[in-house]
């Protein structure tokens, strides 16, 4: 095996077609049932330093086989980390250099009773550039897993970022997700609760605004008994974004007592935008339940009328959800370097003051660009 | 009316309603059956036995070319594998004339929709009564009074050869579902036959329902009636449409069309009681297209058929139009129903509501699918979906997948979607009041289902309540 690189001034690409195929598909012609990427071709340069264990290729990613291999292929080199019950740890970063056309590919197995954080983060951009992280997780028993994932590109990137979990009796995962751009992404996420007691939470945010593209995917397979999921979905999208979003929950037969409920809330700030949604509960078993609610729409006359009583206006209403999203973002980078990168995402889309100004007010010191 | 009110009695009671009701086969000898399969030769016999003229032979042809080059996406729901169209007869005829009274509707087939309870419907409380025999129409007729207002309720093939008439249907027929929207739509252009034609004119409102009810006796034939319905403005008519089967041990296959048109300012509603035979693939396609200030209401009940594709679409054209759909779907053992809605809103201030329920039971899967579409001019458009999934033994299975498109960003859409099961606390309460666990379930189930039922005349809920009843029965250990 070589190893390879890819370069945003390359000209030979490849089509990625069914990225981010949903378990359960519907009309072909809303074209919600996947998307295509032109990606560009890895260039062969030396040998292989690594590969992740071959317990990590069973790993289910939501972005697809197709988007995987080719991100792990791009990557060329893989990193592998474990974390031991009762090891001091740092959190895991991975740093995606976006401009920079970086892939990772990363595997993180999780021991019995550990406990990790993962921070991956995807950031800056360049015109014309492609960048990925492949992130897999195995977490085993009573292991607790706490992964926040950062895609911070700009306007010109191209960008796929697939994470999948695996998750074995009583392991406990949380995951936080931030879109908050990039020209074109897809973010691709399966977790398999194959444990019994096992739990999933996801808390995923997005701003989609300019031409931005967004494409997810969120697969939740519930195998194990009593499993528990809870996906919680809210965004922006503005201007002329595009945004779907496909929200799996599959109560797979055994899964006895298992709950998994997934609720969305858009708001639409702009006149040109184009929201899909294609939220999926299938069910194969009798005691169990599943739960969806969706509100999409624009800010109500009602709450208008609220925010207008102290002294907002919509644009200024819009502006201050927009600065919350990345409030959060900036409380939950964990890293300093991650920070900044969303500082700099945030500056970028509403401003440098107001950037400083999120800084200045969480407590943290800004580095100018 | 107390011949009435006992039959609906008798139909009320679980005791009193066995499968024979919908059940029973009628002798096939003497009927006029096409061979089995696909050919031009099938498609020219059929326009030339209807003696229609040139345009819709042209049609006919052209879907039949287009059926032949297209395939069926390789990614969508149930399997039809086991249906094989060359073991299917596209036209089989009884050997009567189409009759405008029962006196004159051959023995065996008059007898069909006496048990059925059609006539009894007809006389009680409906506006007028189609009545199709497998490929044929074999009775048809409308309340004077009705008549009297100007309303058209005949057969497609009628229209066809009446000269104020024929102008129209060519106007209307086959636009609002393109022959290439699918393969079994090419189809059923293809090999149409029988079905009605609706006409209500400016400003008249029905006093009852219009119903045809759709029988399929021959065994490895298919149905392809087209329905084509215009409501004209500030008009007002409620149609039902209700088929069944007996069952046979090879595939069976209905693949009609059903083509609504209600202009500004009127009201269509649209219900549907549908229990073909589980041999049968209901490859139904319907469509709706909606004037300003209209409202078009759906009210289906999916009971029968091995694998069911049926999606009623709305589109909302008109500025304030509105579309409701309510609709409860059954499957048991060997049935695979994937059913649900499309609503396109297009107008400005439109509105759309979709409340379905669907029940899985005995191995049987259910899937409800839908979309819901934004246009780019239907600013304030709200829309609601709700679905609800009762799973009733852990050996079936229940999907919902819908989706949403919105373009608009003035526009509200909500969603929501709950899939669970009979709790046992609510069981061992009804059975603490003296009801057997069956009855239990039983009542959760019709409680379940109530949202649909009141939404049908009386005696289509009995019906529908007595068909839950039968899918019930033996549901318990």
């Amino acid at each position: 095996m070589a190893n390879t690189i890819i370069t945003a001034d390359q000209t030979d690409t490849t089509a990625l077609g069914h990225i981010n195929v949903p378990p359960a598909q519907t009309w072909n012609y809303l074209r919600i049932n996947d998307i295509a990427f032109d990606v560009p071709t890895p260039h062969f340069v030396g040998d292989v330093y690594a590969r992740l264990p071959q317990l990590f290729d069973k790993v289910e990613c939501g972005i697809g086989e197709d988007a995987v291999t080719w991100m792990a292929h791009a990557a060329g080199d893989a990193r592998y980390v474990e974390v031991r019950a009762g090891e001091p740890h740092d959190p895991i970063v991975i740093d995606v250099d976006a401009a920079g056309c970086d892939v990772s590919d990363t595997g993180v197995l999780v021991r019995s009773g550990a406990q990790a954080t993962i921070v991956a983060c995807s950031h800056g951009g360049a015109a014309g550039a492609t960048s990925a992280s492949l992130l897999r997780v195995i977490a085993e028993r009573e292991a607790q897993v706490t992964i926040i994932e950062l895609v911070a590109c700009n306007e010109d990137q191209q960008h796929l970022d697939a994470v999948g979990i695996e998750a074995a009796e009583d392991a406990h995962i949380e995951m936080r997700q931030y879109a908050l751009g990039g020209g074109k992404v897809a973010l691709g996420l399966c977790c398999n609760l194959a444990g019994n007691a096992s739990r999933f939470s996801l808390d995923s945010r997005y701003l989609a605004s300019g031409t931005d593209v967004l494409d997810v995917n969120h697969v939740i397979r519930q195998r194990g008994r009593n499993t528990r999921a809870d996906i919680v979905t809210t965004g922006i999208l503005a201007d002329s974004a595009r945004k779907t979003m496909r929200e799996t929950i599959d109560l797979i037969h055994g899964a006895k007592f298992a709950e998994g409920s997934e609720i969305e809330t858009v708001l639409v700030t702009g006149d040109d935008v184009v929201n899909k949604t294609l939220p999926v509960i299938l069910c194969d078993e009798e005691d169990v339940a599943g739960n969806h609610g969706a509100s999409i729409g624009a800010i109500s006359p009602e709450q208008l009328g609220f925010l207008g009583s102290r002294g907002l206006g919509e644009e200024e209403a819009e502006r201050l959800f927009a600065r919350a999203l990345f409030d959060d973002a900036v409380i939950h980078a964990v890293d300093d370097d991650v920070r900044q990168a969303v500082l700099a995402r945030a500056a970028a889309v509403l401003g440098a003051d107001v950037a400083r100004d999120i800084a200045e007010v969480l407590g943290y010191d800004i580095r100018e660009a | 009316m107390a011949d009435a009110t006992e039959t609906s009695r008798k139909r009320s009671q679980v005791e009193d309603v066995n499968r024979s009701l919908y059940d029973f086969k009628m002798s096939e000898e003497g009927y006029e059956r096409y061979a089995d399969g696909l050919s031009t030769d099938i498609v020219r016999a059929i326009s030339e036995k209807k003696d229609e003229p040139e345009w819709m032979l042209e049609l006919r042809l052209k879907a039949l070319a287009a059926y032949e080059e297209m395939e069926m996406p390789a990614n969508w729901g149930p399997s039809i594998e086991m249906l094989d169209l060359n073991h299917i007869s596209a036209y089989v005829s009884p050997k009567t004339k189409q009759a405008n009274s029962w006196d004159d509707v051959p023995e065996d087939i008059k007898n069909t929709f006496e048990r059925l309870g059609i006539p009894e419907a007809e006389r009680e409380s409906l506006a007028g009564v189609g009545a199709q025999y497998d490929s044929e129409i074999v009775y048809h007729n409308m309340r004077e009074e009705v008549a009297d207002q100007g309303v058209i309720y005949t057969t497609i093939e009628d229209a066809l050869h009446d000269p104020e008439l024929e102008p129209i249907v060519h106007e209307y027929f086959g636009t609002l579902i393109p022959m290439r929207d699918h393969k079994f739509a090419a189809l059923h252009y293809a090999v149409w036959s029988g079905g009605s034609f609706v006409y209500v004119p400016e400003g008249v409102t029905l006093p009852y329902p219009l119903q045809s009810y759709f029988r399929l006796n021959a065994q490895g034939a298919g149905q392809f009636e087209h329905t084509l319905i215009i409501v004209e403005p500030g008009a007002d008519l409620h149609f039902i449409e209700g088929c069944s089967a007996p069952k046979y041990y090879e595939a069976n296959l209905h693949a009609g069309a059903v083509e609504l048109f209600v202009k500004d300012h009127a009201k269509l509603r649209y219900s549907t009681i549908e229990n073909w035979s589980k041999n049968m693939f209901n490859l139904n396609t319907k469509r709706a297209t909606v004037g300003a200030d209209s409202i078009m209401e759906w009210v289906s009940g999916s009971f029968g058929s091995h694998v069911s594709y049926l999606y009623p679409t709305t589109f909302l054209q008109g500025a304030r139009s509105s579309c409701e759909f309510t609709g409860i779907t059954f499957a048991g053992a060997t049935q695979d129903l994937d059913t649900g809605c499309k609503v396109i809103l297009n107008g400005p201030d439109t509105t759309a509501s979709v409340d379905t329920k669907s029940i899985s039971k005995d191995g049987g899967i259910n899937t409800f699918r839908s979309s819901i579409v934004v246009g780019r001019r239907a600013d304030r458009a709200r829309a609601t979906v709700s679905c609800a999934s009762l799973m009733l033994d852990d050996i079936s299975r229940s999907d919902t997948i819908p989706a949403m498109d919105v373009r608009n960003g003035s526009a509200s859409v909500g969603h929501e979607a709950t899939i669970g099961r009979i709790s046992d606390d609510t069981i061992l309460y009804l059975m603490s009041r003296g009801c057997s666990e069956g009855e239990a379930r039983t009542m959760v189930v019709n409680g379940f289902a109530d949202p649909v039922s009141k939404e049908l005349p009386m005696e289509y809920a009995i019906e529908m309540n007595n068909l839950i009843k039968l899918e019930m029965e033996g549901a318990i250990g």
